[in-house]
């Protein structure tokens, strides 16, 4: 976060940086996020409350409810500013890839490194996913969507640069991918595979699914 | 009959009666809204009795699962032997019969999908992901498609097994949300079969 003192703004009047009193909500805001995202990881989404949430936060229930909705309002805030700065990664390291197999697995491999020391929240992550109420609005965040978005991106350019076939059907196979990006998280949540183990695992899925539409 | 022998017989009826109580009530009011106390009130047995025959309310369910599934792979079992043609439509139609059977309890099987990720779940319950049978029917599906020459056996059947169970689990989400049907379902699934097998063929 930018912290601009109220003091050094420069130029027109009107144009105000964040007062006193913005600031402390920010940082109010910050120590409840904090509070939370360890209390999700340590008692998943179900087992965390916002009383426990403002216990360990040291401040009153009141004062959490005054800066957020209710808890699948916190756990969406904490989710959304994780996957926005995730996506980015992806990005970035899909653009350094050699070959569309690689980019893939770039994507994949930053996933996977991004939650290996916080699999309880990527647990909990799919827990609400799945929920009924919940569910509904927290797989409707942005950066959801653009993981599958990146990878269409990715497979489309294969196509232009004739990687892959004309008839590579790439909206089915971005599909694809991003669904097996996710199901391969259990194996991580519930065996406890390793980044290497997961990385393998992908790089055979990918191999699979893009042999199709290289014969194209 | 020893009263060891009683005991046992009583527990095993306990055990039936609040199986077949929380199949009802999850059905007609969905997995997070059944409370153990309703479950206990419907199979007329204490809650205390719940807890000593189940460990949690993802124990039942897991359970209630297993029994209905036993009914789907019997009628599986009859089933394969007889599937012929390529890999693709073999495996195309082990799932056009597991939809078929599912979707007339879709919230049932999504609340099992969701359990899978339940923090309180016993090590032993079986959540969806962790159903061998299928796993199984996949595997030896493959077996055969290696045997008759259509697919490659340098495929790990590990990870096809996983792409094939993550394209099931994604079209469930298509009952789940968008409210599509069992055909629906199954033509889903069959593109995606398809495109799948056809990354399989011997090279």
């Amino acid at each position: 976060m930018k912290h601009v003192s109220p003091t050094a703004v420069t130029g027109e009047a009107r144009v105000k940086g964040p007062t006193r009193r913005a600031l402390a909500k920010q940082q109010t805001r910050n120590k409840v996020i904090a509070a939370a995202r360890k209390l999700f990881s340590e008692n998943g989404y179900e087992g965390a409350t916002i009383r426990d949430i403002a216990a360990a936060a040291g401040m009153s229930t009141g004062a959490v409810f005054a800066n957020f909705s209710d808890k699948s309002d916190l756990f969406r805030e904490i989710m959304f500013s994780d996957f926005s700065t995730l996506v980015a990664d992806m990005r970035a390291a899909a653009a350094r890839a050699r070959s569309i197999e690689d980019a893939l697995l770039k994507i994949f491999s930053t996933g996977y490194a991004f939650y290996q020391t916080q699999m309880p929240l990527a647990r909990a992550a799919f827990s609400v996913s799945w929920a009924p109420q919940e569910g509904e609005l927290f797989r409707k965040l942005p950066p959801l969507g653009e993981i599958q978005q990146l990878m269409l991106e990715q497979l489309t350019l294969a196509v232009e640069r004739g990687e892959l076939g004309q008839e590579a059907e790439v909206k089915l196979r971005a599909q694809m991918l991003h669904e097996a990006y996710l199901a391969n998280y259990p194996q991580a949540i519930f065996e406890g595979w390793s980044l290497e183990a997961l990385q393998a695992r992908a790089r055979d899925q990918i191999r699979i699914l893009l042999a199709g539409a290289r014969r194209g | 009959m020893s009263s060891g022998g009683r005991r046992q017989t009583q527990k095993a009826a306990t055990r039936q009666r609040v199986l077949a109580a929380a199949r009802d009530l999850f059905v007609a009011q969905g997995y997070e809204a059944a409370t153990i106390r309703q479950i206990a009130q419907l199979a007329g047995v204490s809650v205390g009795s719940v807890f000593t025959t189940f460990a949690s309310k993802g124990q039942i369910l897991s359970e209630v699962m297993r029994e209905r599934l036993d009914g789907l792979y019997a009628e599986l079992d009859g089933v394969i032997p007889h599937l012929r043609g390529s890999t693709a439509d073999r495996l195309r139609s082990i799932f056009a019969i597991h939809f078929a059977f599912e979707i007339r309890h879709v919230r049932l099987f999504l609340a099992h999908i969701a359990a899978a990720y339940d923090w309180t779940l016993a090590p032993d319950a079986t959540p969806f992901g962790r159903n061998q049978r299928l796993k199984g029917l996949i595997q030896d599906c493959l077996a055969k498609g290696v045997a008759g020459g259509d697919v490659d056996p340098h495929a790990d059947p590990r990870a096809v097994i996983d792409l094939i169970m993550a394209a099931y689990a994604w079209t469930y989400r298509l009952a789940a949300w968008e409210a599509a049907g069992s055909e629906a379902m199954t033509r889903v699934m069959d593109q995606q079969i398809g495109l799948i097998v056809d990354g399989l063929k011997p090279r």
